[in-house]
């Protein structure tokens, strides 16, 4: 009895969603397939911070506003437009009123203010970017009033990850854990595409939904796979089988390879991710001495890095910010140099020392990286020792001092190209792993909270510019980071594909509703 | 006991003593292996990445521009060393388990064999992985992952023969002496195991390689950069359908040390097993 | 009727072993459980509320207890990777890796029982060197290795076979009832599903079943050959029955026995193994998600997972046993 129940189970569990057939006009045809080396968590939107889950859900949900592919500001997509109190700290916005969720419902304000007060209830990870949001209230149908504490520049920036689900969908199935349960494996959006399938450990399917409220001109696939296959040489076979048409995770060397064969194609974003090494600022060891991380600051070979692991897809970094960035400062951090690293070990007595590095080994530069910090510290007779490990579980380790190795590994992958989203991200100290946030170094400077506070609730571009440049600067003396790449995001693809641009807002997604399969 | 006197007298054919031969080899370069390494393991050269096998290279160039020939032969130590930690702990516990339980007998021998038996036929691989997610990946926690789920094999077996030698008249007559227990254990019971027990490393020790390279490939075993064979085929996989060797000859490495401790055990067994019948 | 009896005690006293090790698994978390449990960004209020909702203020014993009574009620706790119930993602991986386990088995007996049984009549000649050769050439092949190499050079290389996955991407929205491919082609009548499914499994299957069939051979030639040397044989001999007739109706049936309790061990074992290849031909299954487990260090998946898998083991074996105390009469009069 006990077996039929299960098989039971077992069967609803499968087969949960149906694929809904949609009568495809000639312009919304045809299935394009994406290879993904990472599987997702689940679909909630509280953790589209996570790329993995963020590039399914991109075009399954609305936000209020959002940054085409291809650009650097936010357009309007459910908002139509909004209006900011004179000191800052209320947005009005109007929003549509022809918006239909996948289940049929209409969205109203309703919606919007029941998904940011489920966001605040679950504490997710998506508020993170929100700075002092404090809560949002509907005026009338279809008017949202949103309160900040302080003022935020990039609020509205910051609103394009913030996805709006379907109240009624969701709602009755809030239980105790804020619904995240039920949104860890459906979807309640309004986006072009809806999830049909959703098995997280093999393919996802989305299927593109009839009463998309924008309509479907131009040329547009009827269906998007995501097919989590691990190994990169297998993403490589089945790309070159023409069994998927994107496969992001393949290795450099066989991206190389990929630009001059017929029928693939090599696309090179401007990325502004940077990749850090974070020394664990608030250790009690060697790592919390700021002499100390001023040696190790000097031990990386940033270079050989971009020319070698990197085979030159990318920017050569110039400490945390993006060079062409706004508010960019140069040389705030210590250039490669053995001799001068060398010449503080002997000073100091360090040699002997033992240090733990923890990274992800999927991510083949950051390996790379790993290794190349492992030989030029062995060389100063500073053993590193290394932890490969998973996203959930590097972070976890962050979050109690006590568990933080000395040095971590990690992307910063800025929800928008703005100053904020990098420098905030990782050096406020309201952004400490043991807070919740990305600043895995612990860094905590209340002159430098200060001057970030500061910048992100100025309207001022040229204030907030200067106040920026000054936070990095006072940053780089206390050298809690090398920044060991900003690599260009470089994705291989049939030359069936068509219309892939690559989204700064958005890192390590892909603009399916926007692509079209030959 | 003329056999012991020669200690190659149990191989036969010339397929044996070659797995003889390499076993002596893989044990020589896991102690001096690191003087005789043409590079150092760890030292990357990524203007040398992915190189194929040539003159200075013989086994090529890994993804960091690593010498796979070195890190081959410094691996043999890695691997060496830890294969046998876990079988001399394992050998230590399982011993003492067993010879405390033929012993005390009764109840207390009932519930330890009883245990042993379910541990024994649990899935190592599953059960160490379990351990190694509790201690966290490193090559040390591997090793203990190990030892957990090795240890009740030889408790058995050390159980058996110390019941089958104290059922023996010698016993009994030790008895009527009053000999004390540590001298029975140390001049009766172990002497005698002996056999039975260098059979049962000697068959174990390519099961225990196996499995630690195989924690080793899915990535709770050793970590960068220490050249671990099952780690190095790890990191090769990506590299695999552009440069063959960073995963073929690792797992040549292992493949002909299994084999040869494989077959060196299994002459071992053939030759001394009439022995043990006849104690 | 006691024989079987005492079989059943065996494997509930295994059952509570084996929760009891699966416990302690999971209480030598490095850390703070509380905060394994409430995964990334959880914040100090939801790790206290965790803590209490998991009874870690209360003594080992009785959360050993509420423990067991979880299990009993099948609740193997949340993952807080995927967010949801730990039982729900393992039916779910469950059927994939013993269908890849079944079939190893099949190619497992197929080779190694008649293998053995000639081996041991031809005992001591080029026949028999060349088997044993085998077995020692499968005893050393790393698992995860040959998987790699196979993979690459069957099916990247010379195209004979898929690569990886369950079933090729056009039967990608196929939905059985079981959750076997194989079996849900043949309920449905998809012949070319279940084809289909064949082909992806014969390469995982053979890689996992390499050194489990190596092992199983040498079992089965040990025990054959001892059975040739029996009174019976000679005797048949000499009353000139055929060789075959000596082979297949009294050796084979009298000799096979002991391998089964082997083979018994070796489905467990062999589920175990999946960790090795499932990752690699990118099918799901319990062991990739095992693995995937561990390196989350998502404590309460990997140790619902052992938990799975021992049991698995216990039904395995006890159908063995089973099967041979229904075979063999003689057994149980023995017993």
């Amino acid at each position: 009895m006990k077996i039929c129940n299960l098989l039971a189970s077992a069967f609803t569990v499968l087969s949960f969603s149906l694929a809904i057939p949609f009568t495809a006009t000639a312009d919304v045809a045809g299935t394009l397939i994406i290879a993904e080396n990472e599987t997702p968590e689940n679909l909630d939107p509280a953790n589209a911070t996570n790329s993995t889950v963020n590039q399914l859900l991109v075009g399954v949900y609305d936000a209020l506003v959002q940054f085409k592919a291809g650009e650097t500001s936010v357009s309007p997509q459910l908002a139509t437009d909004w209006q900011v109190s004179d000191d800052g700290l209320q947005y009005t916005f109007k929003i549509r009123s022809d918006v239909k969720f996948h289940d049929g419902s209409s969205m109203t304000s309703a919606d919007v203010v029941f998904t940011l007060d489920r966001l605040q209830a679950a504490s997710a990870a998506v508020l993170n970017d929100m700075g002092p949001f404090k809560s949002a209230e509907a005026i009338d149908d279809y008017t949202v009033k949103m309160t900040l504490e302080a003022p935020f520049g990039p609020f509205i920036s910051a609103l394009s990850r913030i996805y709006i689900v379907s109240k009624a969908q969701v709602e009755p199935h809030m239980s105790d854990d804020n619904g995240r349960g039920w949104l860890a494996v459906n979807a309640a959006g309004s986006g072009p595409y809806s999830v049909s399938t959703y098995k997280p450990t093999e393919v996802v399917t989305l299927n593109a939904f009839e009463g998309y409220w924008g309509g479907w001109d131009g040329d547009h696939v009827a269906e998007v796979v995501f097919r989590y296959i691990a190994e990169p040489s297998t993403q490589l076979a089945l790309l070159k089988s023409g069994e998927v048409h994107i496969a992001p995770d393949i290795t450099v060397q066989d991206k190389l390879s990929l630009m001059d064969a017929d029928g693939f194609r090599v696309d090179i974003g401007a990325a502004a991710t940077p990749l850090y090494f974070q020394f664990n600022t608030s250790s009690d060891g060697l790592v919390g001495d700021a002499s100390f991380r001023k040696m190790l600051a000097q031990t990386f070979d940033r270079k050989l890095h971009l020319d070698y692991v990197l085979q030159g897809f990318g920017t050569m970094p110039d400490g945390p910010l993006p060079p062409d960035w706004m508010g960019h400062s140069t040389s705030t951090e210590l250039p490669f140099n053995m001799a001068a690293a060398k010449e503080l070990v002997d000073q100091n007595g360090w040699a002997g020392s033992t240090l733990k590095v923890r990274y992800l080994p999927a991510i083949e530069e950051e390996q790379a990286a790993v290794e190349q910090l492992q030989s030029n510290l062995s060389q100063l007779g500073i053993k590193l020792e290394a932890e490969g490990m998973t996203w959930p579980a590097q972070a976890a380790t962050v979050q109690d001092l006590d568990t933080t190795s000395d040095i971590n590994m990690i992307y910063n992958f800025p929800s928008f190209p703005d100053p904020h989203a990098i420098l905030n991200t990782s050096f406020n100290s309201q952004n400490t792993g043991y807070n919740g946030g990305y600043n895995w170094a612990q860094y905590s400077n209340s002159e430098v909270d200060a001057l970030l506070n500061q910048a992100a609730s100025s309207a001022d571009q040229s204030e907030r510019a200067t106040l920026y440049a000054k936070a990095q600067q006072m940053i780089g003396a206390e050298y809690p980071v090398i920044t060991v790449s900003l690599p260009g995001s470089v994705v291989a693809m049939s030359s069936a594909v068509k219309g892939y641009r690559y989204s700064v807002a958005h890192h390590q997604t892909f603009n399916y509703m926007d692509i079209s399969v030959d | 006991m003329k056999s012991f006197l020669n200690l190659t007298f149990f191989v036969k054919s010339p397929f044996e003593k070659l797995a003889l031969g390499i076993v002596f080899f893989i044990i020589l370069i896991s102690i001096f292996g690191d003087f005789i390494v043409p590079y150092d393991p760890t030292q990357i050269d990524f203007r040398g990445k992915l190189q194929p096998p040539s003159l200075e290279h013989p086994l090529g160039q890994d993804g960091a521009g690593r010498d796979v020939l070195s890190r081959v032969l410094s691996g043999a130590r890695l691997t060496v060393l830890s294969t046998f930690t876990v079988i001399f702990v394992v050998l230590v516990i399982g011993c003492t388990i067993g010879i405390f339980s033929a012993f005390a007998g009764g109840w207390i021998d009932n519930i330890l064999m009883r245990i042993a038996d379910i541990w024994l036929g649990f899935p190592p691989l599953i059960l160490a992985l379990g351990f190694a997610a509790a201690l966290g990946a490193s090559l040390e926690a591997a090793i203990w992952a190990l030892i957990f789920s090795w240890w009740p094999n030889y408790a058995r077996l050390s159980r058996m023969i110390t019941l089958d030698i104290l059922s023996k008249p010698f016993i009994a007559g030790a008895e009527v002496l009053g000999v004390p227990l540590w001298r029975k254990v140390t001049f009766y019971v172990l002497p005698n195991a002996f056999d039975v027990l260098i059979i049962q490393v000697a068959l174990d020790v390519s099961a225990v390689m196996l499995s630690i390279s195989g924690l080793s490939f899915i990535g709770v075993g050793a970590q960068i950069p220490a050249p671990e064979w099952g780690s190095m085929i790890a990191d090769g996989r990506a590299h695999m359908s552009t440069a063959w060797w960073v995963v073929v000859f690792p797992g040549l490495a292992i493949f002909f040390s299994a084999l040869s401790f494989n077959v060196v055990g299994d002459a071992l067994r053939r030759e001394l097993d009439p022995l043990i019948r006849r104690v | 009727m006691h024989y079987f009896f005492q079989r059943f005690v065996f494997s509930l006293l295994s059952l509570f072993i084996l929760t009891l090790i699966t416990f302690l698994l999971s209480q030598v978390v490095p850390g703070d459980p509380a905060i394994v449990a409430a995964g990334p960004n959880a914040g100090a209020e939801k790790i206290e509320l965790l803590r209490s909702e998991m009874g870690l203020d209360k003594p080992l014993t009785q959360q050993f207890l509420i423990y067991v009574g979880k299990l009993a009620q099948g609740d193997l706790g949340k993952s807080w990777f995927t967010h949801q119930p730990i039982l729900e993602d393992l039916i779910r991986e469950l059927p994939p890796s013993l269908e890849l386990v079944i079939i190893a088995m099949v190619i497992n007996l197929v080779i190694s029982l008649p293998l053995g049984l000639c081996s041991a009549r031809y005992n001591d000649t080029r026949f028999d060197s060349l088997v044993r050769l085998f077995a020692m050439i499968g005893a050393g092949l790393p698992i995860f290795w040959t998987a790699l190499i196979l993979q690459n050079v069957i099916g990247g290389e010379l195209q004979l076979l898929p690569i990886a996955g369950r079933l090729s991407f056009e039967y990608r929205a196929f939905e059985g009832y079981t959750g076997f491919f194989l079996l849900d082609g043949l309920i449905l009548g998809r012949l070319d599903v279940f084809f289909d499914a064949l082909k992806h499994l014969i390469l995982p299957a053979f890689s996992l079943s390499l050194l489990f069939t190596a092992v199983g051979l040498r079992i089965t030639r040990t025990a054959m050959i001892s059975e040739f040397q029996k009174d019976y044989v000679l005797l048949a001999r000499t009353k000139a029955a055929s060789e075959p007739r000596i082979m297949f109706k009294h050796v084979f049936p009298n000799g096979a026995p002991p391998s089964l309790t082997v083979f018994g061990m070796q489905f467990g074992w062999m589920l175990g193994a999946t960790v090795l290849v499932e990752e690699i031909y990118g099918r799901p299954g319990i062991g990739r998600y095992a693995v995937k487990a561990v390196t989350q260090s998502d404590i309460h998946a990997v140790v619902a997972v052992v938990l799975v898998v021992g049991i698995v083991f216990l039904l395995a074996n006890l159908v063995v046993d089973l099967l041979l105390y229904i075979l063999n009469p003689r057994g149980r009069m023995d017993k």
